[in-house]
């Protein structure tokens, strides 16, 4: 088997164990990688309805068969777990020397289990896997932890930790790598310091397993060249994703006032224009030569590496049009190790919430010193705010009550990234049907919406969009394992990714044969939700009510008096699970499942909710 | 008749302005806008007007707010 190294770290924090265990060449082209694997794995060993920060949940580090080896842009790697702000399958993928060095240590993937009786930081090189103590960094932030960390290996190693939020189990606690890097927003860093896991680092020197180094060597070397050359040509990384903030501004899509608004006036002092007017370095992952962090001095002089959902959910969604003050916020978000997007949701709905009269409070739009401060609270989870913060949007409007539900701005517990969708149908579809919460990542379809459609339709072409977005963002570049840039932003053909795949492992894929593996992937991840909820209906692939309450209509501009209409957007859900072949529910029948060889699967969930044929 | 164009992202520094007001006979479209600013006409972009998409053969009015972006795909 070329391609994969073919083995599996099992780590067990609770005795202090680990074993290297194989997994056959079947499972390989049946999973791909990354996603796929971690999908899998969480399937067949997990039991349903454990606590997602108890001692039976298991972190999964996964790597792709095309991942740290040098071709566009391959430094990534998939963190996962059963997640504790949905209680769903959760991952993310982050930009990491991980992605090289596990896969030079000899494997594609790791699976840690169990709690550590202190705090702990694996260190694996090669065949070596090190428990050793960490209480010295544990109450430390993200950035010291990773100076201790060079300090001890140099820079070169692989690394992935947490901030106090994980430590504390803050439920949008990510796993941080290196500079701005961060991956994992459905709590993953929360799974990594339940099991009192504050870094993994890893070395490894051993070669990548492949087909043909040499052929993979020559074209990957090329193509970063000619990556290069068209973010040059094209002038796509002078603002990177941060150019972005003016166009939802102008088109009406920008979060505003916990998503009240979709423009303001203030929005250009946070923009790309501004950012890189500010900036003083750009950083980016590893393989990569169209690097996207922007990074300027924050008000208190630090460097924060910033991107558009960061100026979208902590500047425009919070009213702070200060940059420098931004730039403090996405700090405190790294630095502490919780997403920077659910943060940003989650103050702006505490401000709502008290703007409304739902709740008592001090904290009103527009203030950065107070919002510094409640980050730290809910990263630390301190006093009663503290504690509500740390648990997201849905949790504090169920606590909160007072019809605060309508505008907590999350799908399926996990808040919305930063595109106000209100009247945009396709991307609150894509928000909707996320199998992780809504996550921008699976799918986004605005501009083709807006270009291509129009955009107060409701018709299947748009669940056809979003279903071939699935395919390839939440597909393909999640289990191949490289980042979607090149392709969404350069227009890098998809056809470069079969060439890659077919030099590494030696195999002849299309294209057409990885839809199948994604088609496969996100059906298990419906699967894994219907196990643990076996009551699951199509009310969670609903966005927030607020975005269908004529109330929340814009009254100015160009989507004055718009709003999405509930019944417009059943039908477009019928669409989107009929193009799918699931059921009413949302839920893949019997027929969908056999087709994408899911049969053992499906047995296995009819003992807790039935399927149709 | 006046009509707005705003540049996004990378169209900036392309064009050489951000946002700059045009004096355009009555009658113009948007495509005979577009002949007007440095962008290469080859390159994917989406043009909107007052938050609307619009065609190269769409008539403007005095007053069109024009934005005119690289097709962004959301990070």
């Amino acid at each position: 088997m070329f391609g994969w190294t073919g083995n599996i770290l099992r780590v067990n924090m609770t005795d202090r164990t680990y074993k290297k265990e194989t997994f056959s060449e079947e499972f390989a082209k049946k999973w791909v990688g990354g996603r796929g694997f971690a999908m899998k794995i969480l399937w067949d060993e997990l039991e349903p309805g454990i606590d997602p920060l108890g001692p039976k949940n298991k972190l999964i580090v996964a790597l792709g068969p095309i991942a740290g080896i040098p071709a566009p842009n391959t430094g990534k790697t998939v963190v996962a777990a059963k997640s504790p702000i949905t209680g769903g399958y959760g991952d993310g993928n982050l930009g990491t020397r991980v992605s090289e060095q596990l896969r030079k240590a000899g494997y594609d993937m790791m699976i840690v289990e169990g709690v550590a009786a202190e705090p702990t930081m694996l260190y694996i090189e090669d065949d070596k896997v090190e428990f050793l103590p960490a209480s010295e960094v544990w109450g430390k932030g993200t950035y010291d932890t990773n100076d201790w960390i060079y300090a001890k290996y140099g820079k070169g190693v692989g690394v992935l930790n947490i901030g106090q939020g994980g430590e504390n189990l803050n439920l949008y606690a990510m796993v941080r790598s290196l500079e701005g890097r961060a991956g994992g927003r459905p709590g993953i860093g929360a799974v990594m310091g339940s099991k009192k896991l504050k870094a993994i680092v890893v070395k490894g020197t051993k070669p990548i397993p492949q087909a043909d180094p040499e052929a993979m060597k020559k074209l990957g070397t090329a193509d970063l060249r000619t990556v290069h050359e068209m973010d040059k040509k094209s002038g796509w990384s002078i603002q990177s994703t941060t150019g972005v903030l003016a166009w939802c501004n102008e088109v009406a899509a920008l979060p505003v006032r916990n998503m009240r608004k979709t423009q303001h006036p203030d929005a250009w002092k946070i923009d790309g224009e501004r950012l890189n007017d500010a900036r003083i370095a750009t950083y980016g992952c590893p393989t990569c030569t169209m690097r996207c962090g922007i990074t300027i001095h924050d008000r208190e002089g630090r460097e924060s590496e910033l991107d558009y959902e960061n100026i979208g959910m902590l500047g425009a969604n919070l009213e702070i049009f200060e940059l420098d003050q931004v730039g403090s916020l996405n700090y405190l978000c790294d630095d502490y190790g919780i997403d920077t997007i659910s943060a940003g949701a989650v103050l702006g709905f505490y401000a709502d919430a008290i703007d409304r009269g739902a709740i008592t409070g001090d904290f009103k739009f527009g203030d950065a010193e107070k919002a510094k401060e409640l980050l730290r609270i809910a990263s630390l989870r301190e006093g009663e705010v503290g504690n509500m913060l740390a648990d997201g949007c849905m949790r504090m409007a169920q606590k909160i009550g007072k019809g605060s539900e309508a505008y907590a701005m999350h799908v399926k517990g996990l808040e919305i990234s930063a595109y106000n969708c209100k009247f945009c149908p396709g991307m609150a579809l894509a928000f909707g049907t996320s199998p992780i919460g809504a996550h921008h990542k699976e799918s986004w379809v605005i501009t083709f919406e807006l270009k291509q459609t129009v955009r107060e339709s409701y018709g299947r072409e748009k669940a056809e969009k979003v279903i071939e977005l699935q395919r390839i963002r939440g597909g393909l570049f999640e289990y191949i394992l490289a980042c979607r840039f090149p392709w969404i932003e350069l227009g890098w053909e998809l056809e470069h990714y079969p060439i890659y795949f077919n030099t590494v492992t030696g195999l002849n894929w299309t294209l057409d044969d990885f839809w199948k593996v994604s088609d496969r992937i996100y059906a298990l991840m419906k699967f894994f939700w219907l196990r643990e909820k076996p009551d699951w209906n199509r009310t969670m692939d609903y966005p927030p009510a607020s975005w269908f309450d004529p109330a929340n209509a814009d009254t100015e501009g160009p989507i004055a008096g718009k709003i999405l209409e509930m019944d417009k957007y059943e039908e477009l859900l019928d669409h989107y699970y009929d193009l799918r072949g699931w059921d009413k529910r949302g839920i893949p029948t019997k027929k969908t499942a056999a087709a994408l060889d899911l049969q053992d699967e499906a047995r296995t969930v009819e003992k807790y909710g039935k399927l149709e044929d | 008749m006046t009509v707005t164009v705003k540049m996004i992202g990378p169209f900036i520094y392309a064009a050489g302005f951000s946002e700059k007001t045009f004096d355009l006979p009555a009658g113009t479209t948007a495509g005979g806008l577009m002949d007007l600013v440095n962008l290469e006409k080859s390159r994917p972009k989406i043009v909107t007007r007052n938050g609307r998409a619009v065609a190269p053969d769409d008539t403007l009015e005095d007053g069109d707010r024009v934005v005119m972006s690289p097709l962004y795909s959301g990070g």
